[in-house]
């Protein structure tokens, strides 16, 4: 046994000693708060330097056994702890003071907690209030525009259960994920809870305050806590909330006899002769697909405690059907926290956590993979001929009946199956224990998995998709855990005029990831759906494998405070871990910040105007885990050879080892200023960073091919980014009285950034378009310029005939109407070579501006977001451009003719087959009513009589108003691309625009009852 | 109460010992080289993923095999897509994307026979159990630096797995006398240790190292070492159980090719369709659109020019076999057309040519083929007996021996006037009449009778690039009497593909070839 185990069991030895000596009687009292004279109940009332105490009741009252000389210490939380000396009363009634400091914000860090005006970093805080201000599945949607630097955006629009991407100050990666480090309840790397059940949320945003989280810290962290009990009265809580939804937007596309003569237009400038032939049919394809969608939210939570014991628990149910019909989601989620002072010193808790998720996904986005953008109802609808019924004379479903073939998009929506059910686990359970006065060590222990089941059946009833192979199913499992265990001591002391405190432990964590999949082609039913694998005629591979990684860390942290003035905060954590590569299996990343609260000198200190000024700088260095397990090692690649007429397996050589392979590292160095003006009236802070990623992972990084390795790719740390940007917050009380109050919060980021290395710091290309458009690149990462660019054509208009205008060209047998790009190569011809920058999907700024008003009992808020200066490239409006089947009704009125020649739209059925050119690139800045609500907090008079604390109603609509003037659908978009993964946010593919879901428009009804 | 915080002490401090990992990682499902190599079954994995680089669609599945077609007299292009284009053209571009697709596909095979020869040092058992499987790998490697030698010239000669990067990113092309000294120290090698014979003639044997060393050195222009590899064939012809196949039809049917005793070295396509296009796109690539053969017909292409057919002795069985004049072609209705060549455009589609269309790869194509005759169980040649009596026969010319060089040559016109079973291309069974054409040659053989035998025997087996490469003869054969009328951008420095632009900006040490 360790020097300091024994230690330890001393203390523990004499905690268990009770004193028994002396008299005692029964004392009794009330206790009260100052303002209105309310019982307090659940306040703690101690014996000093004893182990007796009691708590006061639901109406303040306490009694307790006492002697003479004893100290009552009555405390509770938010009020200053006031003690009583007993002489030899019998009643002791106390009245409890609110503590000014207490209520000042407490913000969560790694490892611990800072009041918010000790702050050396640049952290965010987003409260319950905003987090619950409209119904979200993710609590992550409902960060969009709360807070400065951080940009939210679904992957996929109003899909219902769509992943949502965060990205903190910018993309800090090109190859590796821009996603912040999630902490739940001091978990690393936990999925995020349910918002109704989060108390607080941190977003750190500088290297003073992620670096503690080391190498996985360079994209910002978010630390979420949530609920917990108080102890006192027993509160249960109900919400409820149903909410109707429609497609924020729809195209306004052809009809079917506006089609037919859209189609006779095409043959007449492609010189068919013959005449289209219309179809009988008139359908609106978009309307088909679309439909009213609702989503209903109920929960219900208890908590409370005793002064001992405090718990908090709650169950929630989630349900939506989307805007597409057969699209929604249904959730259960269940959350319990449980904390016990076990003794003075002692103190374990657990945090448990569990869901289950049901998603029921329509086919959108289009990747290619399907036959031609079959998979994609979306953008199928879109250009559909809309002359075609949905079956045919036999009842079968119709297919595209020019251009590419491709299923019906209502049949795809309403025969396609595709369902995935993730089950989410998390336990963590801690204790904290006391070892000296001014020491805590704490430890906890925790587990969490994922489980994800999707099955996707695609019936024979799909004409193109399905029908030869009389049904495809295939069903993958993907299951993830991961162990932590944390241990670590914090030391706080003062030291004359200052306090230090200082923190140090060691982590250790293990993820292990599996997989595994399997398909068939061909049933004899489609009622097997994917649960008859078995049943194929045609068994596809299977596959499966296993991924395990482990980090173990030590870490440590410095704050010294000197008279609440100078602020210095120093962090380090050292990484190890088993995907990093030979060479560099560990990492340490360090960071210093200071701060100067200039409002505390004497020469500010009764300025009535300026009532807090802080002044901050930090610099530190971070790690993005961008290398995947088993990535560095040297690998075979498993092929399959003819050999003797059998399919045999053979190998080749995928990789050689890269033991130098390091991670990705961010320099950050951040300035920022709080300024508090009229004691809390407007309160404004200021950030400005610059972030320099070195190292950045870089594929195909100019490994000659004569290598031979089937991964072309071959990593190498040769790229580097640079981020810098500003962020503000502003938060004003512009109006106070007892009736009527008025407040505004404002926030305000702008980002650049900008390539500063690749390797060779040659162009890379990257496309974005669904690979049936057969375009080869879309955009660019080029050094010296923002990342993502779009690549292709300059348009320069509609070629009018006779010369051509200087500099430009058509492609190759252009005739008039046809679009004329800019000749680059002064080749005379469009070629490959054409092609330049045309478009910059970045956004200048990003901004939020929420105002909350109250009267009497009832509160408006309205909050608009917005996003200026990105660029979005339309790829919707190339397919619907193309000339296979429909259009939209302003491209066919507006395309150009012999006789309408004055316009910027070629004519129909030109020369051009799906080029990325400028014409399709469009400005996506907007301005969005993200949230309007009106909530109504029943009187107490009347609620009291119901035997009920609070009743609360509120109607809520959530983007009611768009102001862009973006062409598309809707100017949030997000398409994966070709080779994307709808899962991960591409740092390089963005600002693409095809067959997203749609945003809704929803409007909600909530009703909270507390008792 | 003293004994429960102890126990939940101990339970606190337990929880800290949790982990403590050495951070190595070991995979599981993952194939790693450490340890892999044990037995002579494993180098055989590592030979095998050698073989089937060049069944991929990158190499010999299409995009090579079309390369060397189209950059040919015998095939032109149907079709505007640039790539294609500029090899049939001869205006290749440093960017061209067939090029980029079969460099690394070559190199991925090069790289796989690396693999197996160093995995073979691992291999503790005795040489005559581990040699003989470690020479099938040095024979892919002379295979195909043999031809990367032949598209490039010099180019980077690896003959070790490579490990560091830095290093070999920045190496030179090592010059074309040294590579070829490499290939035939390989074939060599293979040679010495190949058995006899094979289980299938896909798996190189003492044949193929040693016909493949004639052609090196014929190649080469080591005239009398060429002539003495291909005697020793020959006259060997009985233990390598290899000859002449009775019926030239058998050598372009799927169904019976694999008990054909002619092939001597094939790549075999039986009933193989792997992921990433591991496998055969020739019969569409040169197949007839609207062709009722193959549900979907072909994708036009590749075609000979008219002048190919009418060039050649209707007499010749081997035109009947290597052509298609006739069809059945469905038009832009459906409707089902048996029409000769003439009316080949009856399918409507633009790129349709009324010329007879390479007839080789469609007729027979194996059951297992798919749509368009995707997928194909065909063997192709890389190498048969009867291109090693042809270089017998030419080398025989250079070295003065007149007697050898027209007994070989004879011996090939011999077969090709036997006539046999076969089929026309709108699928009507038939037997072509045994025929005076082509006599027998008589008096004195040149080189060019010789090289004007390999372009009709070997038609379309993507030997008459080499051949005009080797010869230099593009200024004759691409001139305004060529099959396909003038290549006016033909200059000498077509004889070399350029490396891809790409390779070196990522190697800057490399050079271009001249003309690029």
């Amino acid at each position: 046994m360790s020097q300091k185990t024994k230690l330890i069991l001393v203390f523990m030895f004499f905690c268990g000693i009770g004193i028994y000596a002396q008299e005692s009687y029964l004392l009794k009292g009330t206790v009260a708060s100052a303002v209105e004279n309310i019982p307090l109940p659940g306040v703690n009332v101690v014996i000093s330097n004893s182990s007796s105490g009691a708590s006061t009741d639901f109406d303040g009252n306490y009694q307790i056994q006492v002697k003479k000389g004893d100290v009552l210490s009555f405390s509770y939380l938010g009020f200053v702890t006031k003690s009583v000396t007993i002489s030899n009363q019998k009643t002791v009634n106390v009245v409890l003071v609110e503590d000014a400091n207490s209520l000042e914000e407490i913000v969560v860090v790694g490892y611990g907690s800072r009041k918010k005006s000790d702050i050396t970093g640049a952290v965010s805080s987003v409260t319950a209030d905003e987090l619950n201000a409209f119904p979200v599945l993710n609590a992550a949607q409902a960060l969009q525009g709360r807070a400065a630097g951080v940009v939210v955006q679904s992957n996929n629009g109003g899909e219902p259960g769509a992943p949502i991407s965060i990205k903190i100050r910018g993309n800090t990666s090109i190859r590796a994920s821009s996603a912040p480090l999630i902490v739940v309840d001091g978990f690393v790397g936990a999925s995020m809870p349910q918002a109704n059940d989060i108390k607080s949320l941190e977003i750190l945003k500088d290297a003073s305050a992620t670096a503690i989280y080391g190498s996985r810290g360079s994209n910002g962290v978010v630390m979420v806590t949530t609920k917990k009990g108080k102890s006192g009265k027993l509160v249960v809580e109900l919400n409820t909330t149903f909410a109707v939804q429609n497609t924020a937007n729809k195209l306004d596309l052809l009809n079917a006899d506006e089609f037919a003569d859209y189609q006779n237009q095409i043959r007449v400038n492609q010189g068919i002769a013959s005449a289209y032939v219309q179809g009988s049919a008139n359908t609106d394809w978009q309307d088909l697909i679309y439909t009213a969608g609702n989503t209903t939210n109920h929960q219900i939570s208890f908590s409370g405690g005793t002064e001992k014991v405090n718990f908090y628990a709650s169950a929630n149910y989630f349900e939506q059907d989307g805007i597409l019909v057969n699209s929604g989601f249904e959730r259960m989620t269940f959350l319990s926290n449980l904390d016990a002072q076990v003794t003075d010193k002692l103190k374990l808790g657990m945090n448990l956590f569990g869901s289950r998720g049901t998603k029921n996904g329509v086919a959108t986005q289009s990747n290619g993979s399907v036959t031609v953008g079959g998979d994609d109802v979306i953008s199928i609808a879109m250009r559909f001929a809309p002359d075609v019924d949905i079956t045919d004379a036999n009842g079968a479903f119709t297919t595209n009946t020019i251009g590419d073939p491709v299923d019906n998009p209502y049949a795809v929506a309403t025969e396609r199956k595709d369902e995935t059910k993730t089950d989410n686990f998390r336990a963590n359970f801690y204790g904290s224990y006391d070892i000296l006065e001014n020491l805590t060590f704490k430890s906890t222990l925790g587990f969490s998995t994922k489980n994800q089941t999707r099955g996707i059946y695609q019936p024979s009833t799909l004409i193109i998709t399905s029908s030869a192979e009389g049904g495809k199913a295939s069903m993958g499992n993907y299951r993830t855990t991961n162990v932590l265990n944390e241990n670590y001591l914090t030391y706080k002391k003062e030291i004359g005029k200052g306090t230090l405190t200082l923190l140090g432990g060691a982590s250790y964590q293990k993820n292990v990831a599996e997989y595994f999949s399997a398909a068939g082609n061909g049933f004899i039913s489609d009622s097997f759906s994917y649960y008859a694998l078995d049943k194929a005629t045609t068994l596809l591979q299977p596959a499966s494998y296993l991924q395990e990684y482990e980090i173990q860390s030590v870490f440590g942290r410095v704050n010294y405070d000197f008279n609440d003035k100078y602020l210095i905060t120093a962090t380090v954590r050292r990484d190890g871990a088993s995907n990093f590569a030979a060479n560099h299996k560990y990492a340490t990343f360090p960071s210093a910040a200071l701060g100067w609260k200039v409002s505390n000198e004497e020469f500010l200190k009764d300025n009535e105007a300026i009532t807090n000024l802080k002044l901050r700088a930090s610099y530190g260095v971070t790690g993005n885990p961008s290398i995947a397990p088993y990535e560095s090692l040297a690998r075979l690649s498993s092929l399959y050879a003819s050999s003797n007429g059998q399919t045999v397996n053979a190998i080749s050589t995928d990789q050689a080892a890269n033991p130098n392979l390091k991670w990705e590292s961010s320099y950050q160095a951040n300035f920022g200023v709080d300024l508090g003006l009229y004691n809390g009236k407007a309160t404004i802070s200021l950030d400005y960073y610059n972030i320099d990623t070195k190292d950045l992972i870089l594929s195909n990084a100019g490994i000659p091919e004569y290598f031979g390795n089937i991964n072309t790719g071959s990593l190498a740390n040769l790229g580097e980014i640079n981020n810098s940007g500003f962020e503000i917050s502003l938060n004003t009380r512009n109006i106070s009285n007892d009736n009527f109050s008025w407040n505004t919060d404002f926030n305000l980021s702008a980002n650049k950034n900008k390539v500063v290395a690749l390797v060779n710091d040659a162009d890379v290309f990257n496309n974005g378009a669904p690979s049936y458009f057969s375009v080869d690149r879309s955009n660019i990462l080029r050094v010296g310029e923002e990342v993502g660019l779009f690549w292709g054509y300059e348009y320069a208009g509609v070629y009018q005939g006779g010369a051509l205008p200087a500099g430009t060209a058509t492609i190759a047998g252009g005739v008039a109407g046809d679009p004329l790009f800019s000749d680059l190569d002064a080749s005379g011809d469009i070629g490959a070579d054409d092609r330049t920058i045309i478009g910059n999907p970045n956004a200048d700024y990003t901004f939020g501006i929420t105002n909350n008003f109250s009267y009497k009992n009832f509160d408006l808020s309205i909050f608009f977001q917005g996003s200026q200066g990105g660029e979005i490239f339309n790829m919707t409006n190339v397919q619907l451009n193309n000339g296979d089947a429909n259009t939209t009704r302003d491209y066919f009125n507006s395309a150009w003719t012999p006789t309408n020649t004055d316009t910027n739209s070629p004519r129909v059925g030109n020369n051009s087959n799906r080029e990325i050119s400028s014409r399709f690139v469009e400005d996506g800045s907007y301005v969005r009513l993200k949230n309007i609500a009106v909530g109504y907090n029943f009187p107490n008079e009347v609620i009291k009589k119901l035997g009920l604390d609070n009743v609360r109603l509120s109607v809520s609509a959530q983007n009611l108003l768009t102001f862009t003037n973006y062409s598309g659908l809707d100017p949030e978009v997000n398409y994966a691309g070709a080779a994307g993964d709808n899962n991960t946010s591409s740092n390089t593919v963005q600002g693409f625009d095809f067959g997203n879901y749609p945003t809704v428009k929803s409007v909600n009804f909530s009703l909270n009852i507390k008792f | 109460m003293k004994t429960t915080y102890k126990y939940l002490f101990l339970l606190l401090m337990s929880l800290s010992i949790v982990g403590c990992s050495d951070l190595v990682e070991e995979p599981e499902g993952l194939l790693a080289p450490d340890g892999f190599f044990n037995t002579p079954k494993d180098i055989q994995t590592a030979v095998d993923g050698a073989l089937t680089h060049a069944i991929n669609e990158k190499f010999w599945g299409r995009k090579l095999s079309i390369a060397l077609m189209l950059r040919s007299d015998m095939v032109n292009l149907n079709s505007t897509e640039t790539r294609r284009m500029e090899h049939n053209s001869l205006t290749t571009l440093t960017n061209n994307g067939m090029i980029s697709e079969f460099w690394l596909k070559t190199y991925q095979g090069i790289a796989a026979a690396n693999l197996a020869i160093d995995g073979a040092s691992y291999v503790d058992v005795a040489e005559n159990l581990k040699n003989p499987v470690t020479a099938q790998a040095y024979f892919m490697r002379a295979f195909y630096y043999f031809h990367l030698v032949r598209q490039f010239g010099a180019v980077p000669y690896i003959d070790a797995p490579l490990t560091d990067a830095v290093a070999a990113g920045s190496i030179s092309r090592t010059p074309v006398d040294e590579v070829y000294a490499n290939i035939i120290s390989d074939l060599e090698y293979a040679k010495t240790w190949l058995p006899n014979t094979q289980s299938s003639r896909a798996i190189p044997a003492k044949s193929a190292a040693s016909s493949y060393l004639a052609l090196v050195h014929l190649t080469m222009g080591e005239y009398q070492k060429a002539f003495d590899e291909a005697k020793d064939v020959i006259n060997k012809k009985v233990t390598y159980n290899v000859g002449l196949d009775a019926n030239f039809q058998n050598l372009f049917n799927a169904e019976v090719i694999d008990s054909s005793i002619e092939p001597i070295f094939a790549l075999d396509y039986n009933n193989f369709e792997a992921p990433n296009n591991g496998y055969d796109q020739i019969a569409p690539m040169v197949g007839i659109r609207g062709d009722q053969r193959g549900s979907g017909g072909g994708w036009s292409v590749g075609s000979p020019t008219l002048a190919v057919y009418t060039s050649w002795d209707a007499g010749d069985y081997r035109r009947a076999v290597s052509l298609d004049d006739r069809a059945n072609i469905a038009d832009a209705s459906k409707v089902v057309h048996t029409v000769d060549y003439t009316q080949f455009d009856v399918s409507g589609h633009k790129f349709a040519q009324n010329t007879p269309y390479i007839a080789k790869y469609m007729r027979y194509p194996g059951a297992f083929a798919r749509g368009s005759a995707r997928a194909t169980s065909h063997n192709y040649s890389m190498m048969r007996y009867a291109e090693v009596l042809l270089i017998a026969s030419e080398a025989a010319v250079e070295i003065g021996d007149n007697g050898s060089a027209l007994m070989y040559l004879n011996e090939v016109r011999a077969r090709a006037r036997m006539g046999g079973a076969t089929k026309t291309g709108a699928d009507e069974e038939y037997t072509f009449a045994a025929s005076t054409i082509p006599a027998d040659h008589t008096g004195t053989v040149t080189v060019n009778d010789v090289l004007e035998e390999r372009r009709l025997e070997l038609a379309f087996e993507c030997k008459r690039w080499y051949d005009i490469a080797r010869r230099k003869i593009g200024a004759t054969v691409f001139s305004a009497s060529g099959f396909e009328g003038a290549k006016s951008d033909f200059s000498a420095d077509d004889y070399l593909m350029p490396l891809p632009a790409d390779e070196i900006e990522r190697n800057p040490n490399l050079t271009q070839n001249p003309g690029y």
